[in-house]
């Protein structure tokens, strides 16, 4: 079975042909790959070397836990891939970006209006939750489109706030 | 004396008071709100009773619902942990009031390092030096305030009279941004302690946070148990603390200079119980009073750990009436102490707080380490509290023993289900600077960032590639395995077929 692993801006082919023998871009590699009873912790020996690694799929990706960082990966087989890059190329270049609650919350600011220009980095709302401040940031540069929120309203986590467009 | 006592407070704090109260043979009561009520403590705790809805003014903050309580379930006495109802001196009156012991300062002495400008005031009559600001001005307005900034000159800081852990605090630059700045301080002051008033303070530069604990009884002893550095925060909040200080480490006569001044400040006003004296130091080592925060510190167990001192259970016995165990000679300062906070904070996304449910966690053990929590997989991170969730503690025989025993501990902590501060903290034990003592207050916000320390990081992408995959592909001949039993029950041909196709 063959797979396109994507993390970040890099891509891996990566072939499991049986249990103990995988291919990662064009290399041979022997694995011996455990699964930690009911978690998701996985140990993988991999040409001896042993790693020790949770994963757990949010949504699509499959977040990798290693060494105290996070590797968001999507794994694709072939089909799904090309199937993905023909629907993508349809929608490019829409590309609005909805600022949404990371977490239920206070709206103190609002530091925008409909129409603004912003630039990247430029604080769009300013939320409280946990006893802190916090400035929510654009992340990229773009005109505010909808504004759907105003200061002193509170807000559910994952709702949106404002539309960057 | 008491043989019960409420704990008035949640989280990691509350399980810590209440392991010091089962080793002293104390019954201990709980109180929750009904965001905790699975939470660790009231779970430890003998009983446990119910305050209210989640937010804190509805529950934690709620002083007579908590006097009732320990009145219903016979407490003797209340601890009041950090935060919360901790330094407010009303609170303690009113457990006094109520013939209770509250295993803290005396009220008068709450009020008098509470308001900071009399604080500030009370200490430089004891000939304590002090930072520059509106010491006793009392509670000014925004055009007072505005009036008063030239000259104490800029930067400067605006900070909440009724402030701690940064909150309400606000740095100014100049005097065109402070108006603006003036409003949000009084907001949050407002929103976290119930008290908008700010006051004015110069801000001195390149400087460290550095702190003494001290002790004392009812019968007037009182120690200082050595200091703490508290340097390494992020707008104004401590992130990591290590007792002693790098700075002041090998030099004997500034610690006990230090040590004098802390025990006469305390006091100054008549203290009684735990309490910490913070300073700033400049790089000449001239120290400031800062502030006196009356109550247990959250970094309290950096100091337990090389004094070797039970700071909550040497406050039960002072509230209990008991003299003090140690005498200043006794107090010995042994290795090196650090302690991570771990927040509920993404370090890669402007430590913003995180929440959800924790769905797995592997705590560190081993020798050297402590860990003070009060989180269990299946613990939902609230909304409602701040986000400090775990404080991670390493002792080393030196202080490069401590920062390694960090390092292998933070590779063994592991949270899944919310985002921590754990990254930054690795990052931070692999930082030159960091290793060479060589930081002051700024350090993380201006020296230091999660893009830079990465780059140096081994990339494991490759090997996070291969497991994302080896667990993807598992899973869907999982649900192909469960299709194929199903299929047993249906028509042959079609299961031929299907057969046939696997295998192609």
């Amino acid at each position: 079975m063959k797979y396109i692993t994507t993390i970040g801006e890099r891509e891996f082919l990566v072939e499991i042909l049986d249990d103990d023998q995988i291919i990662v871009n064009g290399k041979l590699y022997h694995v011996d790959f455990q699964d930690i009873s009911e978690q998701p912790v996985y140990s993988l020996l991999l040409e001896g070397r042993s790693i020790e690694a949770y994963v757990y799929p949010v949504e699509k990706i499959w977040q990798v836990l290693l060494n105290g960082r996070f590797y968001p990966a999507l794994v694709e087989d072939e089909r799904e891939r090309s199937l993905r890059v023909a629907v993508g190329s349809q929608v490019q270049g829409r590309g609005e970006y909805q600022l949404k609650a990371p977490m239920p919350g206070l709206v103190v600011t609002v530091a925008v209006v409909e129409g603004q220009q912003v630039e990247k980095g430029e604080v769009l709302v300013v939320l409280e939750s946990m006893k802190m401040q916090n400035e929510l940031k654009s992340p990229r540069s773009g005109t505010v489109s909808r504004v759907r929120v105003a200061s002193g309203d509170r807000v559910e986590q994952q709702e949106t706030l404002l539309t960057v467009s | 004396m008491f043989n019960k006592v409420l704990i008035a407070n949640r989280g990691e704090i509350a399980v810590r008071v209440i392991r010091a109260c089962r080793e002293l043979g104390l019954q201990t009561v709980a109180v929750y709100s009904d965001a905790d009520r699975q939470a660790l403590h009231v779970r430890y705790a003998d009983e446990a009773y119910r305050l209210g809805p989640a937010p804190s003014r509805d529950s934690y903050l709620r002083a007579d619902r908590i006097l009732d309580i320990a009145k219903q379930s016979g407490a003797g006495a209340i601890h009041p942990g950090y935060g919360f109802l901790a330094e407010r001196a009303d609170f303690a009156q009113m457990c006094v009031d109520e013939g209770l012991a509250f295993i803290g300062p005396k009220p008068s002495s709450i009020t008098a390092m509470g308001d900071k400008a009399v604080a500030r005031a009370t200490v430089s009559a004891a000939g304590v030096p002090v930072v520059p600001g509106t010491e006793g001005e009392g509670a000014l307005s925004d055009d007072e305030l505005l009036a008063l900034a030239p000259q104490i000159g800029f930067p400067l800081l605006i900070k909440a009279t009724a402030g701690g852990g940064g909150k309400g605090m606000r740095e100014v630059r100049s005097l065109e941004e402070m108006p603006e700045l003036v409003q949000s301080a009084r907001r949050e002051a407002e929103a976290a302690f119930g008290d908008g008033n700010v006051y004015l303070e110069k801000l001195v530069e390149g400087a460290r946070h550095i702190e003494i604990q001290i002790l004392a009884d009812t019968f007037g002893n009182t120690i200082y148990l050595g200091e703490r550095e508290c340097s390494l925060q992020r707008r104004h909040q401590k992130l990591l603390e290590e007792a002693p200080s790098p700075f002041v480490d090998g030099d004997d006569e500034l610690r006990q200079r230090m040590g004098a001044v802390a025990v006469r400040a305390a006091q100054s006003v008549g203290y009684v119980n735990a309490g910490t004296i913070e300073f700033l130091v400049d790089k000449d080592k001239n120290y400031y009073f800062l502030e006196m925060n009356t109550r247990l510190q959250v970094e309290h167990p950096v100091t337990e750990v090389v004094t070797g001192i039970d700071i909550v259970k040497e406050q039960i016995r002072i509230a209990r009436g008991r003299p003090l165990r140690y005498t200043q000679e006794d107090v010995r300062l042994n290795g090196w102490a650090i302690e991570c906070r771990i927040n509920a904070e993404d370090p890669y996304n402007n430590f913003l707080p995180s929440i959800g449910r924790i769905t797995h966690i592997s705590t560190p053990t081993g020798p050297g380490v402590r860990v003070d929590s009060g989180i269990y997989p299946g613990f939902e991170i609230s909304p409602y509290y701040d986000s400090l969730i775990s404080k991670l503690i390493t002792w080393g025989e030196t202080r490069a023993e401590a920062i390694l025993r960090m390092r292998r501990a933070l590779e063994e902590f592991i949270l899944v289900g919310v985002r921590t501060n754990i990254p930054f903290h690795q990052n931070l034990m692999d930082s030159h600077r960091f290793m060479g003592g060589q930081f002051d207050t700024r350090f993380i916000e201006q020296r230091f960032s999660m893009e830079a320390a990465d780059i140096n990081k081994d990339d494991h992408a490759e090997i996070a590639a291969i497991l994302a995959t080896l667990v993807a592909h598992r899973q869907t001949q999982r649900a192909a395995n469960i299709i194929q039993r199903g299929a047993r029950d249906t028509s042959n041909w079609k299961w031929l077929g299907r057969w046939e196709r696997l295998q192609r």
